[in-house]
């Protein structure tokens, strides 16, 4: 699957209606797609509220990998920003110093079996994978 | 699909996506909610941070009165997603199941 998505949350739907599609096609084990959901919307999320200096379409493109499946999110003309290096959120802290926000990386952390950023030519390229553990199989 | 309303007894019922698009509706809604509320989410398919975030806000802002959310019928997923971020130790939940 290779798609591009206007930068606009409204695009969020589409992007669930073309997961579904690509599981069912594909095969792949519904078990991962609330993780393959959440990391999805996250990182579009992320580009679209902060890489506000660009126009250009966000490239999302998923394949079948063994017993899984691997989705990237490519945004041109954009600043480095690795989301690797981020996600840093102390979900022990008490309610007083909690705050809306931040959460997103931080859950595409945890939902991700592998994660991956590339930057080039002010083109911003992040791919995860997630699996199904062999305890499910 | 996102819908939240109130139920026959005061409880507030969410069902569908409460994603990033979503979460101002939800946001709309819950703060007209002023004191102590049950938040129903048995219907509820999926929630991102976006939501986490509506809830989170709306949470704090009743605490301040000494009221509170209640978060009832959580199902596995969504329970899975509250723990990760941690809200397990801030709301009263009750998974699907318990």
């Amino acid at each position: 699957m290779r798609n591009k998505y206007k930068r606009s949350f409204e695009e969020i739907r589409k992007i669930v209606e073309d997961t579904g599609q690509f599981f069912a096609q594909e095969n792949i084990d519904e078990s991962l797609r609330m993780k393959v959901d959440l990391s999805l919307e996250e990182l579009f999320v992320n580009m679209v509220t902060y890489n506000t200096e660009t126009i250009c379409e966000i490239l999302i493109e998923m394949q079948s990998i063994d017993k899984g499946i691997e989705v990237s999110l490519t945004d041109h003309d954009v600043d480095r920003f690795d989301p690797t290096a981020s996600g840093q959120v102390d979900v022990d802290a008490p309610l007083v110093d909690r705050k809306p926000g931040g959460l997103g990386l931080y859950l595409v952390l945890k939902m991700a079996d592998s994660i991956n950023y590339q930057y080039h030519g002010r083109t911003s390229k992040i791919t995860f994978t997630n699996k199904v553990v062999e305890a499910d199989v | 699909m996102f819908d939240i309303d109130f139920n026959d007894s005061g409880a507030v019922v969410v069902s569908g996506r409460l994603d990033a698009a979503q979460a101002p509706k939800a946001q709309a809604f819950l703060d007209r909610v002023l004191d102590e509320c049950i938040v129903d989410m048995a219907a509820l398919e999926y929630i991102s941070s976006a939501g986490l975030g509506v809830l989170l806000k709306t949470h704090k802002r009743l605490m301040v009165n000494a009221s509170e959310l209640k978060l009832i019928n959580v199902n596995s997923h969504i329970n899975d997603i509250f723990r990760y971020s941690g809200f397990d130790k801030l709301f009263i939940i009750e998974t699907a199941s318990s």
